[in-house]
This record gives C-alpha cells, structure tokens and sequence, in this order.
C-alpha cells in the first residue's frame, strides 16, 4: 500500500514537472512582454514586473527605434503587414496542399491507372528530401521566375514540399476505409467524383482536421525557407521578422518577448482547439 | 487526380534537387562573376577537407547524440507518467503538445531571454545563490552555447516523441503485467524486461524522428547565436557558404553530403530494428 503510494506521489510529481516545463517558457514570455526594459534588466531579478505596462506592444505595432545604435528597431506597421502575410500565405498553401495531396492520395488508393505504382512511390520519395537540399535550386528557380519575395513563391514550394507526405497519409486512410459504400453509390449510379465528394470525404472529417491542423503549424513556422525566398515587408512572414528584433548590440527584450506571444497565439489556438485530432495522427502514423 | 501532385513535385522538388546535383559538380563563384566549368566531385572533396566542415560535423554530432538521448530518456519518463487514465489527462496532453505546436524561432525567443547576459534569469538566479559573482556570457562559451541550444531544440521536439511513446505504451497489453507481478517481478525488472523489449518498435520511430529533426537543427541556432563559428551545425554551414559567401556549388555539395549521410542513418536504424523484430 505504501508502494503504491509512493508510485502515486512521484507520478503527480512527474506530470507538475511536465506541466511546469512545458508552459514555463511561454509563461515567462507573456510576463517579459507587458514589462518595462528597467524590469526585465534589474539586478536582482523581478520574477514580476514592478510595473504592468502595453509599451512593448505599442512599440511592436506602433514602430520604435532603440535610442542606441545596434538596439532592436521596429518599424511601423511592419509587424502587422508580416502576421497578415503569415495569415495569407498559411492559409492559401494548407487549402491547396489538401486539395492536391487529398485528391491524388484517393485517386492512388483507389483508381487503376497505367504507372499508378511507379508514380505513386516517386511522388512519397521526395518526402524524404530534406528541403535545405532543395532551398538552394529552388532560389536560383524562383529567381528565374521573378518568384522572389512574392507569396505566390513561397506557397508554390510549401505546396510542393509539403504534398507528398500529406499525399501519403490521406492514401493510407483511404485504404483503410471500406470499399463497399463507394461501390454501392457507384452501382446507383453516382459518379466517382460524387462517391468521393459524397461517401469517402465525410468519412475522413477526423483526418482531414488533424492533417490540416499538422499545415497550418507547419507553415506557418517555417523558418529556413521563407528566410531565403523572401526581403521585404511585401511577401516577409512573422517567423522571418522576429529574429531582425534581436538587436546587434542590446536586445529590447519586452518587445521581443511581444512578438513571439502575438506570432504564437494562432499556432497555440490551433494546437489546442484540435489537439485531440492531432494526437490521434501524430501517434497513429508512427 | 494526380495530375497536379505529380506536376508540384516534379517541378519544384525533382527538378531543383537534379539542377542542385547538377551545380554541386560545377565550379565558379557566381559573386566573383567567374566562368562555371565541370568539377566533377571535386567541390565534395573541398568540403569533406574543410576545417570549418569539420567544427560543423562535430557540433552537428553533438546536438545529435545529446538531443536524442534527452528526448528518448525524458520521453520515457513522460510517456509513462502520461499513458496511465487520470482525471485530467486530456488537458494535460494538450499542454504537452504545445511546445511541439510553437514555430521554432518563437521558442528560441522564449528561451533567449533565460541565458541573456545582462537581463538573463539564469545570471540573475546563479548571482543570487552566489553561484557566479558576474554575469556569463553563456553563448560565447562553446560547451554551454551548444548544451543550451540542444536544450531549446528538445523543448520543441520532446512532446513529438512523448506521444510517439505513449502510444506505444498502450499497445502493451495490461495481462502481461499482472501476470509477470503474479510471477514476483518487480516494477523495475518488469520496465526492464516486458515494457523497454515490447516497446521497441515505439522507440526506433522516436529515434528516427529525434535523429533527423536534430540532424537539420538550425532555427534555434539562428535565432540563439547567429552564424557564429561556435555553435555552427552543417545546415547552417549550408546557409552561411550558400547564402552569406554566395558560393552555391560548396553549399549544394555540403548540403547533398548531409542528406546522404541522413539517409544512411534512417536505412541503418531500420535494418537494425527490423532485423531484431522478426
């Protein structure tokens, strides 16, 4: 009985430390951005801030300049036109990564097509390359293109790189969907595009929210690519802008702070609203 | 159907990873406006040679090595605490998971202000406990720059392989337990002899998950220290040939000796796992 006690003590001690360690950081970061630079530097610390204050967003939105040369330097307006091309860009490339990888993975699971198997195994490989193989040919292509610092550009590669894992998943689901209710409605007379719209897609709601949820944190925290594909505020995404608030010299750390809690509630909201889905995929594909 | 799955990859990852082929065996340095002439393997034995190649290989191997066993060891341990039902459990999960959910430069951020040397919490606690009597400049050391970004990098990483973990826990039937408890064992022999052999399988797709996302580390890195040479991984030795000296043929063959080197190490932890499972 004492054992089994004791089992018990160390395991609530356990999931507190899983709890403490996962929030700590972000906790940590909410307190910084609604302080004043004097309480994030003053010796010893304030684990909380002696004054309350909405400067460090101010400055994020409003645009400031450390009186300092190599302090950090936000310039009006830049921070909401980058979560706006966050928003877009993330947006626009998780619609058309479902429709390509949602379609193809259903035509590949269910159609009989001359190649079907040759193409399909082309297509999954190139999950397996690593984009910064990729990201050096895909600048002098888009370069060609007049793609550079253009969303189109940007959505064009995640499309692409993102597809054939996407792909991939939704063909294994299919496959482990009955066949007989798409038979059925193609017997009545339904065409294949109905069966699919009407008999397999409803099905596959719990996929399709858990794929799409997997995207959307994706892109919308890709790093390496954006930073090479994009320069200016026209096509610059949040994830790219914030590191520029590291300043050379001193860093405004209560504005910093600001921005990665503004650039973290969208993921966050979508972790947790579709956490349920995404856990089911995340430990189902292994 | 596929027409458009089949055009997106042939154009934009097939066609980019032969044109880098291609590059990788020419030479010229396109800054330098020189003639590009065929090399063959010649820009690969340039990188294989290079001394900051080597740094890089060797911090590569230390985030490597160090983040997958962080990962696998405190994965463990959640996964265990996290696979039994308690009340409360769900949101517990969904805490877990956001870490992983968090684009990776907003960790770094996060992380960022802990080891700052002027308003940084841990200078601020070690000065307080009389630990340190001034303030460190923690990413300038080597030793503590690389520990401190593997410890951000296992932060965004670590929910991943919990979960792997966990549902690998629950595919265990109960029946074993009780009856090796019937039998006399205990808990520790039954971790070391029923759950670590059965859950095998769990744990060669946390160590592949944890090897490659730690073999491309380079948001944190960027975001914590910059190009600097002491903590430089090979992707971002990548970047910084590649994009900061513009020399694209060195880049590309650094870049195709890191995917090969990948591959191999994913086709080894299959063979090693899938020969021992059968």
């Amino acid at each position: 009985m004492t054992r089994f006690r004791a089992a018990r003590f160390v395991r609530t001690v356990a999931i507190a430390a899983i709890i403490l360690w996962s929030l700590a950081p972000i906790a940590l970061g909410v307190v910084t951005s609604v302080s004043t630079q004097a309480d994030v530097r003053a010796i010893p610390l304030h684990w909380l801030p002696d004054h309350v204050t909405m400067d460090p967003y101010r400055g994020l939105l409003g645009g400031t300049a450390d009186i300092r040369a190599g302090g950090t330097v936000s310039e009006t307006g830049a921070f909401a036109q980058a979560m706006w091309n966050s928003a877009s860009i993330t947006l626009i490339s998780t619609l058309a990564i479902l429709c390509v990888a949602i379609s193809a993975g259903y035509a590949f699971a269910r159609l009989r097509f001359p190649g079907r198997n040759v193409l399909f195994w082309v297509v999954v490989a190139t999950a397996i390359i690593p984009v910064f193989t990729l990201v050096i040919a895909l600048f002098q292509l888009l370069a060609e293109a007049g793609l550079i610092d253009r969303k189109l550009g940007l959505v064009l590669v995640f499309v692409s790189t993102s597809t054939p894992l996407a792909m991939w998943l939704v063909h294994n689901h299919v496959k482990e969907l009955p066949t007989e209710p798409e038979e059925a409605a193609l017997l009545d007379g339904c065409t294949r595009w109905q069966a699919f719209w009407h008999v397999v897609l409803p099905q596959m709601r719990s996929s399709i929210a858990a794929l799409s949820a997997i995207l959307v944190l994706s892109v919308w925290g890709e790093f390496l690519i954006p930073l090479l594909l994009t320069s200016t505020s026209a096509s610059k995404p949040v994830a790219v802008l914030i590191p520029e608030y590291v300043g050379k010299y001193t860093t405004n750390y209560p504005l910093l702070a600001a921005a990665g809690v503004l650039a973290l509630l969208p993921p966050a909201v979508v972790a947790l609203v579709l956490n349920r889905h995404i856990r089911g995929m995340l430990s189902g594909s292994s | 159907m596929v027409a458009p799955a089949v055009i997106v990859t042939a154009a934009l990852v097939l066609y980019p990873l032969i044109a880098g082929f291609v590059t990788s065996l020419r030479s010229g340095d396109v800054a330098l406006g020189e003639q590009s002439r065929f090399v063959g393997l010649g820009n690969y034995g340039d990188v294989v040679s290079s001394s900051t190649v080597h740094e890089a290989v060797a911090h590569t191997l230390v985030y490597v090595v160090l983040a997958v066993t962080l990962e696998l060891a405190l994965g463990l341990i959640v996964a265990i605490a996290l696979h039994h039902v308690f009340p409360g459990r769900g949101i517990v999960l969904a805490i877990l998971i956001l870490p992983w959910a968090l684009p990776s430069v907003v960790s770094g951020v996060l992380w960022r202000r802990m080891f700052d040397p002027d308003s940084g919490l841990l200078n601020s606690v070690l000065m307080q406990l009389h630990l340190v009597s001034h303030p460190q400049v923690w990413l300038a050391s080597r030793t503590w720059a690389l520990a401190f970004i593997t410890l951000v990098h296992v932060w965004s990483v670590l929910p991943l392989v919990s979960l792997v973990l966990i549902a690998g826990l629950q595919n265990i039937p109960d029946d074993v337990y009780s009856a090796s408890a019937v039998d006399g064992a205990t808990p520790l022999r039954q971790f070391r002899h029923i759950t670590l052999p059965l859950l095998r399988p769990s744990i060669a797709v946390a160590l592949t998950i944890g090897t490659v996302w730690a073999i491309k580390i380079f948001d944190e890195i960027y975001v914590l220290n910059g190009t600097a040479l002491n903590t430089r991984s090979i992707v971002m030795e990548v970047y910084t040939t590649t994009f900061v000296n513009a020399d694209f043929p060195h880049g590309t063959a650094l870049a195709f000796l890191l995917t090969g080197i990948t591959a191999v190490l994913a086709a080894g932890y299959a063979l090693a796992f899938g020969r021992s499972r059968t």
